[in-house]
């Protein structure tokens, strides 16, 4: 008898539709994308600028890189802020891998997928000849840049000049990522129960096999950090992480700080800000952003300006 | 003139070292290995203790302490962090050499962040974990248990330790002393 209610109770599990209720006006239907898919040359520097001039190659270009399940939004409001400095620093922001795009397009990609436009985009403006080449990610952007760093990426390549992480992620918040492989394939998939202008920028539905592959990424760059991971020289290194963040565990800094050495040795640089924003840089579409979250954003934003472009803060 | 608990504990180790025709307390120590599914390996000592008048070899009170210090943080970046665990056990089916048990921990959990700047994160918290699993025993002094946990406290990025995972699993090898 109880076998048989195992049995049942199998069936039952693994029977069950894992088909989400997908509508069109989601971005996980597939019926529209992210914009730098239809306009590449107004989010890629190496399509916008194939042919720089020798000034050009040796302008800041930003590659800013967005987290799981979101797409180039995220980075929106840089690019906006920077655009009156437009003629001394280029954006170039990237669609992850798999993202941008479908339920299931997204269902099927890899953490390696994702990293890949990374690396393409930034293998393209190395070929066209830009020299000053800087990182910005955000969320599972940090472990993915963080992995380049950590498996030798960039040796014998051109070294970015700066790496900036916001609210990067070693650790979730939600400790349930944890038991992804034995309650992820029971679930299917997670409803992030986004609000509906949410639903043009990020996936509605979170399949769980890209939860699985988050948490590879995950215990990847967590046991490099373990082992030690040294920065290329002459490459610096800046996270900026809210206190209080429930997609991205605080304590993502700490192994960060821990692990992360710069070429000589010495510590990265770590600002722990008075923030309960996830993506604190991001305020758009947030219904309860307050004027210090607009000042974190700001401060930020020109921190990282200066970093690029060498100035000395006051 | 002796502190009453000293008095009980003297009182108790003489009655089992003297006294060949009574049973005899257990005293399980050992080592406690543990491993939190996508995290750390934490380990350390484990003490476990039956009094012959308390449901004799079915109920034991123990203390453990496990610590990444002796696992995972060893020589690297990990953070070290400290589990001090009071547990209840329940042993089934005695006499027996594979025993069932369920277990109820409690305790306190702490992990050292190191450095002044991140002095505003929560990094302490209370342990509470239901464990179950299966105690390999014979005649020999030797016990070893094997077990799954979950920590019904945990963090969640806002609140609690943020190395806090919920489910962990664990193999204590002991040994009684009084046996």
């Amino acid at each position: 008898m109880r076998l048989y209610v195992m049995v049942m109770l199998m069936g039952l599990v693994a029977g069950c539709d894992k088909t989400p209720p997908i509508t069109d006006a989601m971005l996980d239907s597939g019926t529209f994308f992210d914009p730098s898919l239809y306009h590449p040359e107004k989010y890629l520097t190496s399509i916008a600028h194939p042919n720089p001039t020798t000034a050009e190659k040796a302008r800041p270009v930003i590659i800013a890189c967005h987290g799981y399940s979101a797409t180039t939004f995220e980075w929106d409001e840089f690019r906006a802020w920077l655009k009156p400095d437009s003629d001394q620093v280029f954006v170039s922001q990237v669609l992850l891998g798999g993202h941008g795009r479908s339920y299931e397009e997204f269902k099927q990609s890899t953490w390696r997928d994702w990293q890949d436009s990374i690396k393409s985009e930034y293998e393209r403006l190395v070929k066209e000849g830009y020299t000053n080449i800087n990182f910005a990610g955000s969320s599972t952007s940090g472990p993915l840049i963080m992995e380049l760093v950590a498996s030798g990426y960039f040796n014998g390549k051109v070294t970015p000049k700066n790496i900036l992480l916001v609210d990067p992620i070693v650790v979730a918040s939600n400790k349930t990522l944890s038991l992804v492989s034995i309650l992820g394939p029971m679930l299917g998939y997670i409803d992030t129960g986004n609000s509906a202008a949410e639903d043009k920028y990020w996936y509605h539905f979170r399949p769980q096999e890209t939860l699985q592959e988050l948490q590879t990424l995950l215990n990847r760059v967590r046991k490099d950090l373990e082992k030690g991971v040294t920065l290329p020289a002459g490459c610096a290194m800046k996270v900026y992480k809210s206190k209080k963040d429930d997609v991205a565990d605080p304590v993502s800094a700490v192994m960060i700080y821990k692990g992360m050495r710069t070429a000589s040795g010495g510590l990265i640089d770590m600002d722990m800000v008075d923030s309960r924003l996830h993506v604190f840089t991001r305020l758009d579409l947030r219904t309860d952003a307050t004027a210090k979250d607009r000042e974190n954003q700001q401060n930020a934003f020109q921190d990282m300006e200066n970093r690029v472009l060498n100035i000395m803060a006051e | 003139m002796l502190k009453p608990l000293t008095l009980c504990i003297l009182l108790l180790v003489g009655g089992a070292l003297f006294d060949s025709t009574a049973q005899k307390p257990i005293l399980d120590v050992g080592l406690r290995l543990q491993k939190t599914i996508n995290l750390y390996n934490e380990n350390g000592l484990s003490v476990q203790y039956c009094h012959p008048t308390l449901c004799y070899d079915k109920l034991y009170f123990g203390l453990s302490y496990v610590t990444s210090r002796l696992g995972t943080a060893f020589n690297s970046n990990a953070i070290k962090q400290d589990n001090y665990i009071l547990s209840g056990t329940w042993m089934f089916r005695p006499q027996h050499v594979v025993r069932p048990f369920a277990r109820l921990n409690t305790g306190y959990f702490h992990a050292d962040y190191e450095y002044a700047i991140f002095d505003d994160l929560d990094n302490n918290s209370m342990l509470l974990s239901p464990e179950g699993g299966v105690c390999f025993e014979t005649h020999l002094p030797l016990k070893i248990s094997l077990s799954m946990g979950y920590n019904v406290i945990t963090g969640n990025g806002v609140n609690g330790a943020g190395t806090l995972f919920p489910l962990y699993l664990q193999t204590t090898l002991s040994w009684n002393v009084f046996k």
